[in-house]
């Protein structure tokens, strides 16, 4: 018997060994497994910005699953499609969340699936470890900072808000921290001062009548393409609208000089985003 | 309720003298026994609620030691109509990846609880599988089936899990993840299938996983397996188009019994268009040895291994797995197990060592 045992044992092992074969050298890949192109080599370390997060985390971990035409969720996480489809839409498990909101972490659903306290299913990366919490942290930062695309990306536009949060037409139910407006190039951060932007409440039914609201200025240290608007005080019920400053008063421009335009503009500036605030009882 | 005990009294003997040993909860059980998964589970395709037999089955047959004589225990049933289930999967699990701290993890990985309501008893049935954590409740499969008793044909409809390959519990094999068809993605659609004798075939058109909120594309996906007392064979097949991309898996798998082990094997492909530098063509294996030393005491040897684009070489993945499952009494087992991931040395993560404990209830 146990003779017959230690044949069975033999036998798996040589099973296990032919079924398994071997794992590749890599040799010519880069961290994903992907050919590096010539002179290419696997980057630097990771970064609070999109094409850094997407080489060392997206591609490498989420695109095991998150990619192709069977990606879970619809969700597809390759470097072609992963921005399109994080930053501003609404995720499947909980749509009243999106998957990415610029400027707000804790309430991006990619953060609450990346820390597992997502309201639906695991902890993301499935049935692997959770990321470090210092990864984790530098996609904090990278929403934080307006969850900006590559430089690379940004720098094919004229210079625009590309993204708010909260977002036009956002229903807030507690006074949000800060507004967090993404940029598609540079500030030019000498010309940024208390009348670059206006915090106004809009006061009844007339949209013209409204009262400003004194907030601060911040540039987030690492992302020159984004800009904090802090209101001194919580905000209260209301209707809310951020509005850029037109030229030749003071006016945003990037640092190459472009100044800020958009289809919003009027001649009392550019509505870069309005929201309501129903602050819950 | 009496005639129910009688007819346990019946099928318990019969169970036993079925089952030469013990097993766990997985597709090699039925291997080791050669039962097709209807036998065990509510679902024909096997997982999730078990059925009278199934009940029977772990309360008698796969522990190590039996309950006291007389000591009533769970049958399954809630009156005439219902049943009700339940697995709980909490563990300990310790990876090391390189160049990184080791990492502790305490964790419910699944609660889940079943339900099943007999409408008109062995025709029509509403099927619920509720995953109570990690996260909040929601429903994982939820669907109404038709069933012709005579004809072994049913009609499936609403959410479930699709049928292809190997139904493991271990939703991380190379072989689910490649082919994208696991417990964890349940898809909603439509399902026949056949039940019958030495043959076990389903059809599904669903929405696709890669559809979700898409609102267009489809899935068919079709499965047949052939058993007999001693192995099975089986082949499966799904196509899937999406505006990502037009997906295509096909995929082998056979299981095997010689004396106190079960072989279980699976080679998936996959011709995937919707990956954005081009189409490519992944491979996935699995090879599974669980020999049964003793009633009670499963060991399981895994091998696998990932190809993750054909066109690309020295890209390989592998994987493998030693674990130790005791079941101790009816309804609870402990695994203990290890896993080596192999890959490519520029990805630290694939190259990752976990070892874990896992307590798994289950009624």
């Amino acid at each position: 018997m146990a003779g017959l045992r230690i044949r069975y044992v033999r036998v798996s092992a040589l099973y296990v060994a032919l079924i398994a074969g071997c794992a590749g050298n890599g040799a010519g890949l880069d961290v994903s497994g992907r050919p590096l192109p010539p002179g290419g080599s696997n980057g630097g370390p990771l970064t609070a910005d999109f094409a850094s997060i997407q080489d060392h985390v997206f591609t490498p971990i989420c695109t095991v699953c998150h990619a192709g035409g069977g990606a879970p969720q619809g969700l597809r996480l390759d470097a072609t499609n992963s921005y399109a489809l994080l930053v501003g839409v609404p995720s499947i498990e909980v749509p009243s969340i999106l998957r990415v909101k610029p400027g707000d972490p804790d309430n991006s659903y990619l953060i609450q699936k990346l820390e597992g306290h997502a309201a639906v299913g695991a902890q993301m990366p499935y049935g692997e470890p959770p990321l470090p919490a210092a990864t984790i942290a530098v996609i904090r930062q990278w929403i934080v900072d307006g969850a900006l695309q590559s430089a690379a990306a940004a720098s094919g536009r004229s210079f625009a808000a590309i993204a708010a949060t909260p977002a036009p037409q956002d229903v807030l139910f507690e006074s949000p921290p800060r507004i967090v407006v993404a940029f598609s190039a540079e500030l030019d951060q000498t010309r940024i001062d208390a009348s670059s932007v206006r915090l106004e409440r809009v006061l009844g039914s007339d949209p013209s009548a409204t009262r400003r609201i004194p907030v601060a200025l911040a540039v987030p240290q690492g992302n020159p393409r984004a800009l904090m608007i802090e209101p001194s005080t919580p905000l209260a019920d209301g209707r809310y609208r951020l509005v850029v400053t037109p030229p030749p008063d003071t006016g945003l421009s990037s640092i190459g000089g472009d100044r800020l335009g958009g289809s919003t503009a009027t001649p009392a500036g550019v509505v870069v985003t309005e929201f309501e605030l129903a602050v819950q009882p | 309720m009496m005639r129910l005990r009688r007819w346990l009294l019946i099928i318990v003997p019969a169970c036993l003298a079925l089952a030469a040993a013990a097993a766990s909860a997985e597709p090699y059980l039925a291997v080791q026994q050669g039962y097709a998964c209807s036998a065990c589970h509510v679902n024909p395709t096997g997982g999730g609620l078990r059925n009278d037999f199934g009940v029977v089955f772990a309360e008698n047959a796969m522990a190590a030691t039996g309950l006291p004589e007389g000591l009533p225990a769970w049958t399954g049933r809630v009156g005439e109509f219902l049943r009700l289930g339940g697995d709980l999967r909490a563990g300990w699990t310790r990876t090391d990846v390189p160049n990184a701290d080791s990492q502790h993890v305490f964790g419910v990985d699944q609660l889940r609880l079943y339900g099943a309501a007999s409408v008109i008893p062995d025709r029509l049935a509403l099927y619920l599988d509720e995953e109570l954590a990690p996260g909040n409740a929601h429903a994982l499969e939820a669907y109404v089936r038709f069933s012709d008793a005579g004809s072994g044909l049913y009609l499936k409809g609403g959410q479930f899990y699709l049928p292809f390959g190997w139904r493991l519990q271990d939703q991380t094999a190379f072989v689910r993840e490649v082919s994208g068809i696991s417990m964890t993605t349940p898809d909603t659609g439509v399902e026949i299938g056949l039940d019958r004798g030495s043959w076990s075939a389903q059809l599904d058109v669903s929405n696709g996983a890669a559809n979700a909120g898409a609102g267009s594309g489809y899935q068919v996906t079709s499965q047949v397996v052939w058993m007999q007392s001693g192995y099975r064979i089986g082949g499966a097949a799904s196509f899937t188009q999406s505006d990502a991309g037009n997906r295509r898996v096909g995929g082998l798998f056979a299981g095997l019994r010689t004396g106190p082990v079960a072989w279980l094997g699976e080679v998936d492909g996959v011709r995937d268009d919707g990956f954005s530098g081009g189409a490519r063509t992944l491979v996935a294996a699995l090879g599974e040895a669980d020999w049964l030393i003793h009633k009670g005491h499963n060991l399981k040897l895994t091998a696998e291994y990932h190809d993750p684009d054909r066109a690309v070489p020295q890209d390989q993945r592998t994987r493998y797995s030693l674990l130790y499952e005791m079941t101790p009494m009816p309804f609870v087992q402990l695994r203990l197990g290890f896993r080596r991931y192999r890959g490519i040395p520029q990805n630290d993560l694939d190259n990752r060592r976990v070892v874990f404990l896992e307590l798994h209830g289950f009624m």
